[in-house]
């Protein structure tokens, strides 16, 4: 019956923030927060895993404050209980710090069989968190998980790489970060919802998890960020003869020497 | 003692690596040292210019499991920066060694350079709506994904190779490996590309797609829904922020809508050309040359008058 934690990134919804033309910054001023999409997936692999196995799932987070607005959603979809570190820091952290971070929580909150993560955020996408965690923890990894399943303390599991698919076999404790295709992650019925209500949260405090101020200094630090303004031709042939707009591209091929 | 560091199971990439590392090589003066496991790789990358070549031996063959014999060659030489190559199992190891070495770690760096003894990098962010500028603090760590630069000339005079043992972690046997590039088509390196999305109604449908790529010499792509969803294509050909990065001279996108974490992956392509009935997709922003019109009339029509 494995222990198992989940870790999980509250980021901001993509799909609304907008590049200001004039200046190519973003306003991300409209984005409402989210659980990072892979991160879903690594909370439905241990809600599954525990639904077939029994134990429990445990989720942990690290953010800046808006980091509590997730602890409902992310219950609902299985953990029993969340914990939660809040601190300003997580603005500009980079993978290192958060790997202190979520490593020395982890070492707080005690013996897990399984830790898991998605495989990358949303936002940031380093894939880096789950190997740095593990080597910080000195746990076995295993990256790019398509498909596991837990026997005692025996974790198999399938990683997919680009040109092959890998079984392998270590026992627990691991640390695991699932791809996106290792399962749907579920919606919430309402139950679950007015359910995750009532399921305990924590928080940890930044200041007991004996980290030095270095620690949490990003050695990675964003200089710039500018929305990507593609350069391109836009020349669109929309005449209701198709025959006509496939002559034209036609000639656009030819004259860039494509045809 | 110092070092630029590179190391990449994939031989091709090991050796791009050392363009970057050369770059580097002329600001901070310090030696280029790639990492290998292989033998036949060493003799490669010493005549692409790197000064030393380290050969990992071990009984071990699991990549990821030489992450902490890396770190000690990383560390034990006091490195300044670990390129590695942005494969999955690259980014695992690099991800170990930035983590031992308290680094901080570019992924999928763009380009690098040394200003202010640190390491200025740019990367993609929100599956490519933004471009980030990076400042890593020495050491540094950064991967670099396949085909970002070109190999470098063979050098004047080739590096010295040798030769470390390595202890790998034994903790994870793997206990098969499958290959999923069974047609061997490596979409990456075609010079045109069609590429097709959820535009099409059906499998079948695909065959008006291939007479198209027959006529212009190109290989098939597809996004993500067509690969992973509907399996209609190998997953392979699936081009985005979790699948390949293309740049050929011709992306020709068909019946696709254009959304960032798709176009991330060819918009580095030299001419974009898009088919799609909707003439607000998004597609047609990121397109050179584009046609609003039903995919399904239109591909006969061009691979006919192309045919011609």
């Amino acid at each position: 019956m494995p222990k198992c934690l989940v870790c999980y990134k509250w980021t901001l919804d993509e799909q609304d923030i907008k590049i200001k033309p004039e200046d190519l910054s973003l306003d991300s001023s409209r984005a409402k927060g989210k659980i990072s999409d892979f991160d879903r997936n690594a909370i439905e692999e241990a809600a599954l895993l525990v639904e077939k196995n029994g134990g429990a799932v445990d989720a942990l987070s690290y953010g800046t404050p808006t980091v509590k607005q997730s602890l409902k959603d992310c219950l609902s979809r299985g953990p029993e209980k969340a914990y939660w570190i809040a601190d300003a820091s997580a603005e500009s952290a980079d993978a290192n710090v958060t790997a202190n971070v979520l490593a020395a929580a982890i070492r707080k909150l005690g013996q897990y069989d399984l830790v898991l993560f998605g495989e990358g955020s949303s936002d940031q996408f380093n894939q880096q968190t789950a190997a740095r965690v593990a080597a910080l923890l000195g746990l076995p990894c295993l990256s790019f998980v398509q498909k596991m399943s837990v026997e005692g303390d025996v974790v198999k599991a399938t990683r997919k790489l680009e040109d092959c698919v890998e079984n392998v076999t270590v026992k627990t404790p691991v640390v695991v970060s699932v791809l996106s295709e290792i399962n749907k992650p579920r919606i919430p019925s309402l139950k679950q919802v007015l359910g995750a209500a009532k399921k305990p949260n924590e928080e940890v405090k930044i200041a007991d998890l004996g980290l030095k101020p270095e620690d949490l200094q990003p050695k990675a630090v964003r200089k710039s960020v500018k929305g990507f303004v593609m350069q391109r031709k836009n020349i669109i042939y929309k005449e209701t003869s198709a025959a006509e707009n496939v002559a034209k591209l036609k000639s656009s091929l030819a004259a860039e020497g494509l045809c | 003692m110092a070092g630029i560091f590179v190391f990449s199971e994939d031989s091709a990439l090991a050796g791009q690596l050392l363009t970057p590392a050369l770059e580097l090589k002329k600001s901070l003066s310090q030696p280029v040292i790639a990492l290998t496991l292989s033998e036949a790789d060493a003799q490669k990358l010493a005549q692409l210019g790197a000064d030393k070549v380290v050969v990992l031996q071990s009984a071990g063959k699991w990549v990821e499991g030489f992450a902490e014999a890396i770190y000690a060659q990383v560390s034990i030489a006091g490195a300044s920066v670990l390129l590695v190559g942005g494969t999955l199992r690259g980014k695992h190891v690099a991800s170990y060694v930035a983590a031992k070495l308290n680094a901080g770690m570019t992924t999928d760096a763009k380009a690098l350079r040394i200003e202010g003894g640190k390491l200025q990098t740019t990367r993609v962010l929100y599956a490519g709506l933004a471009v980030c500028e990076e400042e890593v603090a020495l050491p540094a760590v950064a991967t670099i994904r396949p085909r970002t630069f070109l190999p470098p000339a063979t050098a004047a005079t080739a590096g010295t190779i040798e030769t470390a043992a390595a202890e790998t972690d034994t903790r994870i046997s793997v206990d098969e490996v499958v290959s999923t590039s069974a047609e061997g088509i490596d979409i990456t390196a075609a010079n045109k590309l069609v590429a097709v999305g959820r535009g099409f109604r059906k499998k079948e449908d695909l065959t008006i797609a291939e007479d198209l790529g027959a006529v212009l010499k190109a290989e098939l792509a597809c996004t993500r829904g067509v690969a992973e969803d509907d399996h209609w294509l190998p997953i392979e050909r699936y081009i985005g922020i979790s699948g390949q990065t293309v740049k050929p001279e011709l992306y020709f996108a068909v019946g696709l809508s254009g959304q960032v974490q798709h176009m991330v992956g060819c918009r580095e392509s030299k001419v974009i050309v898009a088919v799609n009935n909707d003439e607000r997709s998004p597609i047609f922003e990121a397109a050179d040359y584009g046609i609003v019109g039903d995919l399904y009339e239109v591909l006969p029509l061009l691979t006919a008058a192309l045919g011609k």
